[in-house]
């Protein structure tokens, strides 16, 4: 505290100083501005590149479609290309479901659809903490044919033939509802949880190419053929049941009254994607579909998500797959289709979640994307902005140095001309700290200053970068910070050397100093 | 108050060795005025540089107050230089653009006995100044000062902080014969009121008059050290 107020009066002096010499001072500060303005343009155009290939990562499913049985969409969504008809009243009256359920928005997940089946109004059953004594919904008639499950029209054979067209890549088909899982470790009270329950295929591992094994594996062709009673759980499952110091997998737990053995647990590999409860991947439990439709006495699937082998793909698998159901479903030529497609590449573009740069670079080239691959234009935008970067930071290291010895020089000055003064503090009584402090205060106080114009420098350049060049630029708080640190930083550096020669002069050869 | 024994000072000047003071041992007494006179060169300065703690002797001992302070590390000295000791200069040595006031502060701002707020700095400065009769000068920058109201802000500046050694280097040096009197009447008054210990150096004899004992230096050495009756001189006393 004593410090602090002993502080005052030296950074008071310092900050004097800088009116005495305004001019060399100005030119001084323009150095550090141009320095500072270049050091935050530099981080933003890295934190943009970056959030752009985040963006990418996110998109990694570019190349992914959806199919849900049943034919709606919301009348907000472009249908970006896949075949959709809006349903007339006879096709309503066929899709009962989709009456009933609400509409909504979608998520841009492949299980968005499955949301479809999750009533707005939840049954006093559903919920998780109550206790029951009579047999509950799912006991009775099982969640899914309570739902979706009668009316779907999507089967495992859709699923076969799918993967037979030419340019897919993998094919998964699933089932989905909600479910109850208990665990019941010996001698403890018993843990619930109410998640997500995903019936599916074991190819979805490698359709969902931001998802990575924490633990264990994923199930087999073998258990998926035998449909085994075993379980992959989302992480947010295994650290809500089991905490999260313990691995779950070869544990036990019930669901639908059953035995689940569980085999593996499933996170985010993607810095993006943070697991969260009440999410659709991790807040979720996946078994075999065949183990889904044995357990439920159900045939049908809620939808198949299928990867294209390239992004440029989409829209001609998105065709094909559409002849072959009408062809397998039967649909004559003037019936809508009894499914929708849905791509990701359709929805990235159409509602803006990537950088101008790369929504332009998919939609202007879709032609070319049939060859560029995901990482390639990943590669390419870190090579551009990496080059941009190094521009940058070139400039600025150039202009802060030569900010630096403005400072340097200025201070200098300021120590000669300034050298009885020196003198006679010292002689009242300042040891050399205090001088040092007095001129290193002087020398920060004119690079802050020069910062300050600086930050609000960057930031106009930043705005110019991203709508002049169509660069994505990302200003953060902490980039402000550390540019306001870089020019305090300069102005400590350079300032050092000025203001410990004042401090070791000599007093009485200061104070005779003309 | 100040002992001091075979002080000497040397200064070295490429081969050559410069002996500005060669032994002088006396004592000071509190509340003593004294004088130092001697001709230019005779290291006046010199010793007065090591009685402020601005210097430290080759050789000898240098007592302040019962303490051994030829020894001292440097931010001791300023320490003692920041609570002891009171300078006042020649050339004023006024900071410019910046008011009486806050010159007078100065020494505040470097107290090592917990900082002094600002409100009770600028309170003492103005006590300091209305000591040497500078209340309406307060606000006043050097360059609107006489030059014996510069030196008067510079006495103030040497008392704000209640020393009890002040030192003076040819106060006088830059002023006419009337204000320099008007000057040295500030110093005796203070020694009067307050008792403390004043070191004046001047070459002017008239000058020298008004201390209590002068000293004379000659080639480094002290040639005769008397007490005397202060002479208040024929002048008029300064306006308070
Ligand atoms: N920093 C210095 N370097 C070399 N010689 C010095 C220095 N300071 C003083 N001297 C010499 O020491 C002697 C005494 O000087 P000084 O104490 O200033 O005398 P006075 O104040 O009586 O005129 C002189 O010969 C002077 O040249
Ligand atoms: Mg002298």
């Amino acid at each position: 505290m004593n410090r602090l107020r002993a502080l005052h009066p030296s950074i008071d002096i310092g900050f004097k100083a800088l009116t005495r010499n305004r001019l060399q001072t100005g030119l001084t500060m323009l150095g550090i501005t141009v320095g500072v303005a270049t050091v935050l343009a530099m981080m933003a155009v890295g934190a943009g590149a970056q959030r752009s290939i985040e963006q990418q990562v996110r998109a990694a499913g570019l190349n992914q479609l959806t199919i849900k049985a049943g034919n709606w969409k919301p009348k907000t969504e472009d249908s970006g290309g896949a075949v959709a008809h809006q349903g007339d009243a006879e096709d309503t009256m066929r899709l009962p479901v989709e009456e009933l359920m609400p509409v909504l928005p979608d998520a841009g997940d492949p299980f968005a659809g499955a949301a479809d089946i999750l009533p707005i109004d939840f049954h006093p059953e559903d919920d998780p903490m109550e206790k029951h004594d009579h047999p509950l919904a799912w006991q009775r008639l099982g969640d899914l044919e309570a739902g979706l499950g009668a009316a779907t029209t999507l089967s495992f054979a859709d699923a076969e033939a799918i993967r037979q067209l030419p340019g897919v890549q993998y094919v998964a088909g699933g089932v989905h509802g909600n479910a109850r899982v208990h665990y019941r470790p010996d001698g403890a009270p018993e843990k619930r949880w109410f998640t997500r329950m995903h019936g599916t295929d074991l190819h979805l591992l490698d359709i969902k190419r931001t998802w990575t094994l924490r633990s264990g594996r994923f199930f087999t062709e073998e258990e998926q053929d035998d449909k085994a009673m075993v379980l992959v759980l989302g992480s947010v499952v295994a650290e809500k049941v089991f905490g999260e110091k313990v691995d779950p997998v070869g544990k036990e737990l019930m669901l639908w009254n059953q035995n689940f053995r569980v085999i593996g647990v499933v996170t985010s590999a993607s810095w993006v994607v943070r697991p969260a409860a009440g999410d659709d991947e991790f807040d979720a439990v996946y078994m075999p579909y065949t183990t889904t439709h044995q357990l439920l006495n159900l045939t049908k699937l809620n939808d198949i998500t299928v990867t294209a082998s390239s992004t440029g793909e989409v829209s001609d698998v998105s065709k094909r797959i559409t002849e072959l159901l009408r062809q397998r479903h039967n649909i004559t030529n003037e019936k809508p289709d009894d499914f929708t497609i849905s791509t990701q590449a359709t929805r990235a573009i159409t509602t803006g979640g990537l950088p101008p740069n790369v929504a332009a670079a998919i939609a202007g080239n879709v032609k070319e994307l049939e060859r560029v691959t995901l990482e390639q234009l990943a590669g390419t935008l870190e090579r551009a902005s990496g080059t941009m970067r190094w521009l940058l930071a070139a400039v600025a290291a150039v202009s802060l140095l030569v900010g630096g010895i403005g400072i340097m020089n200025i201070t200098l000055l300021s120590v000669t001309e300034r050298t009885k003064e020196i003198g006679l503090r010292m002689a009242v009584g300042a040891r050399g700290r205090d001088v040092t402090r007095q001129f290193l205060t002087e020398a920060v106080a004119i690079s802050l200053a020069g910062g300050a114009v600086g930050v609000v420098l960057g930031l106009v350049a930043s705005y110019l970068i991203s709508s002049t060049l169509r660069w994505a630029t990302v200003v953060s708080p902490g980039s402000v910070l550390i540019a306001f640190g870089v020019s305090a930083a300069v102005g400590v550096l350079f300032g050092w050397y000025p203001a410990r020669r004042a401090a070791e002069l000599d007093p009485i050869d200061a104070l005779r100093h003309e | 108050m100040i002992g001091v024994r075979s002080l000497e000072k040397e200064y070295h000047v490429g081969d050559h060795v410069v002996r500005a003071l060669r032994g002088v041992t006396l004592d000071i007494a509190g509340g003593e005025f004294v004088t130092v006179v001697g001709p230019s060169g005779s290291g006046k300065s010199t010793f007065m540089h090591i009685l402020g703690c601005l210097d430290r002797p080759t050789r000898g001992q240098y007592l302040l107050g019962g303490r051994d302070v030829s020894t001292l590390p440097h931010d001791e000295l300023a320490r003692v230089r920041n609570e002891t000791i009171g300078f006042v200069f020649q050339g004023f040595n006024l900071l410019s653009r910046t008011s009486a006031l806050e010159n007078v502060e100065l020494p505040l701002l470097y107290t090592r006995k917990g900082a002094v707020k600002a409100a009770e700095r600028r309170d003492r400065a103005r006590r300091a100044l209305a000591a040497v009769g500078l209340t309406d000068r307060e606000e006043h920058h050097p360059n609107q000062l006489s030059g014996g109201q510069q030196q008067r802000v510079a006495i103030a500046r040497a008392l704000v902080n209640e020393p009890s050694l002040l030192l003076a280097d040819e106060p006088t040096g830059n002023l006419d014969t009337a204000t320099s009197h008007e000057v040295m009447e500030v110093f005796a008054k203070l020694r009067a009121e307050r008792g403390i210990t004043i070191v004046v150096i001047t070459h002017e004899r008239d000058i020298a008059a008004w201390g209590t004992r002068t000293i004379d230096f000659k080639d480094g050495v002290v040639v005769s050290d008397q007490q005397h009756q202060p002479s208040m001189g024929s002048h008029t006393p300064v306006s308070a």
